[in-house]
């Protein structure tokens, strides 16, 4: 597999906007690329097309080898059982504990007994520092709760693609360190690949391998943080973190 | 006016297609040879049977003997007036058995377990947990669509036949206050006019109403896209064409079965 997405020309409309997406993007497997740009620039939509929710006009998106256009409902099925998603909302279901839910794609797809989920799911809890609201409902949890929930959810079954819409919006700063060790830890462990969207500077940045920046639809920019960090473009410099005076660690750490 | 007439014309068109859309999806998981999802749906089943079929008894039980009750009281008591004390066998298997009963206890199950199905999956939508579930690699069609109707067609036709049960011999032991016919007699009426026939209806009746039920009602709450507005409008329609379609259903039934 040359590339674990491939996104050819790709345009789809962009509701409520007269513009529409645009996008060339090919992401090796075992790379991490971070978009960044603002609020309805079209970066959710990316990751959207990444996995079958919307359908491109035109173009073609291959994803873990596979054509998205070619595949019947089953065949996405399968797909999408090796990618994990988080999505702005996380659509946890209201009706089960958050240990429940994140135990949900395992039971489903596994069919995995309850001795031996616990010992896959616990770790990652604890990680995110989740355990001790596992027994917890959706609307007892925060909203950053339950994104770090709709996080664990999606890293317990060792997908090789992980695609993160603002995984990082509503964290306080403690489970920002968190999602970013957790996250860091299992880059180590899996082969994965990442394509995550930012709209604020994060620590992520800097563990990126690419960065684009995405305005309008469209991939304006795209390079390694150290590179991107360099740019004139005061709108770049913004979603950086670089814009305004010092590095970005030392912005992140005051 | 012949414009408005083509357009609902091809609105019904295209809602009943979507509807047997909902059915053929629904046969094809039940049959289909993947393993995957089979003990979660089961769960599902259950959960949806425990709450459409058990959980009903009460309700059912109350509104069968009421109508029992009154069928049996007007039988008992206005036939042997005109000499057709011989008629409350059919009498009451024509109107209990065979149509009031099957309706009342689509019409309960509407109101207790469609609504219920319409306002779960409308919120569902809403707050995003159908996209995450298919994100997961989970099968709407499997893991809500299919448990769903199972259940509810397994507890319609359970149900039915309970609401007979005690609607004649509940109905009859109330009624006893009142009537003097004793129960061998009123017991063996009811058993030479029941036939096969009507214990087989019965049990159509319940499967075509709870397909029709929970198909009408999931799809429903699928059609929610982005506001809580529109859950209890959905629910509304859902429960509207529910009751519409069983009685369409019912007559189709009726006619084909005796005429």
């Amino acid at each position: 597999m040359q590339f674990a997405i491939e996104l050819t020309n790709v345009q789809a409309e962009m509701d409520g906007e007269e513009w529409h997406v645009d996008f060339t993007l090919a992401v090796k497997p075992g790379e991490f690329v971070l978009l960044v740009g603002p609020g309805r620039s079209g970066k959710g939509m990316l990751l959207k097309l990444c996995v079958g929710l919307v359908e491109p006009a035109q173009g073609t998106v291959r994803v873990l080898d596979h054509d998205l256009a070619t595949l019947d409902d089953e065949g996405l099925s399968e797909l999408r059982q090796r990618i994990g998603v988080v999505l702005p909302q996380p659509g946890l279901r209201s009706n089960m504990t958050l240990y429940t839910n994140v135990c949900l794609p395992l039971v489903y797809h596994q069919g995995i007994d309850e001795e031996d989920l616990r010992p896959r799911v616990m770790p990652v809890l604890e990680a995110l520092g989740l355990a001790p609201l596992q027994k917890r409902f959706p609307a007892q949890l925060t909203a950053g709760e339950a994104r770090c929930a709709a996080l664990a959810r999606a890293l317990v079954m060792d997908q090789q693609l992980l695609l993160l819409d603002e995984v990082m919006a509503g964290l306080d700063a403690e489970m920002v360190a968190r999602v970013d060790r957790v996250l860091t830890a299992y880059r180590r462990a899996h082969p994965v690949t990442i394509l995550a969207t930012l709209h604020n500077p994060s620590p992520l940045l800097e563990h990126a391998d690419r960065i684009a920046f995405i305005r309008q639809g469209r991939i304006e920019a795209m390079g390694p943080y150290a590179d991107m960090a360099k740019t004139s473009d005061t709108a770049l410099q913004v979603y950086l973190g670089s814009g305004l005076g010092g590095g970005l660690g030392s912005r992140l750490a005051s | 006016m012949i414009g408005w007439l083509g357009q609902r014309t091809i609105d019904g068109y295209l809602y009943l297609t979507d509807l047997s859309a909902h059915v053929y999806v629904t046969l094809r998981e039940l049959i289909s040879p993947g393993r995957q999802g089979r003990w979660a749906a089961l769960r599902v089943t259950l959960r949806q049977m425990l709450f459409t079929g058990v959980d009903a008894l009460p309700v059912i039980s109350a509104i069968a003997l009421m109508l029992g009750l009154i069928v049996i009281t007007q039988a008992g008591t206005q036939l042997p007036k005109v000499g057709g004390e011989g008629l409350i066998g059919s009498i009451i298997v024509v109107v209990i058995i065979r149509e009031l009963g099957p309706l009342l206890t689509a019409f309960i199950v509407i109101g207790r377990s469609g609504t219920a199905i319409t306002t779960e999956l409308g919120n569902m939508r809403v707050a995003q947990e159908i996209t995450a579930l298919e994100l997961i690699g989970i099968r709407v069609s499997r893991y809500i669509i299919m448990p769903r109707v199972v259940a509810v067609v397994l507890s319609m036709v359970c149900l039915m036949f309970y609401f007979d049960a005690v609607a004649v011999l509940g109905g009859f032991i109330i009624a006893r206050i009142k009537l003097t016919i004793p129960f061998h007699v009123f017991a063996q009426a009811v058993a030479q006019s029941l036939s096969l026939v009507d214990v087989l209806v019965t049990a159509a009746k319940g499967m075509l109403f709870g397909t029709a039920v929970a198909v009408i009602c999931c799809h429903h709450g699928l059609l929610v896209r982005s506001s809580y507005t529109e859950v209890p409008q959905q629910t509304t329609t859902a429960m509207i064409n529910s009751v519409t379609i069983c009685l369409v259903l019912d007559i189709l039934v009726t006619v084909t079965a005796y005429f």
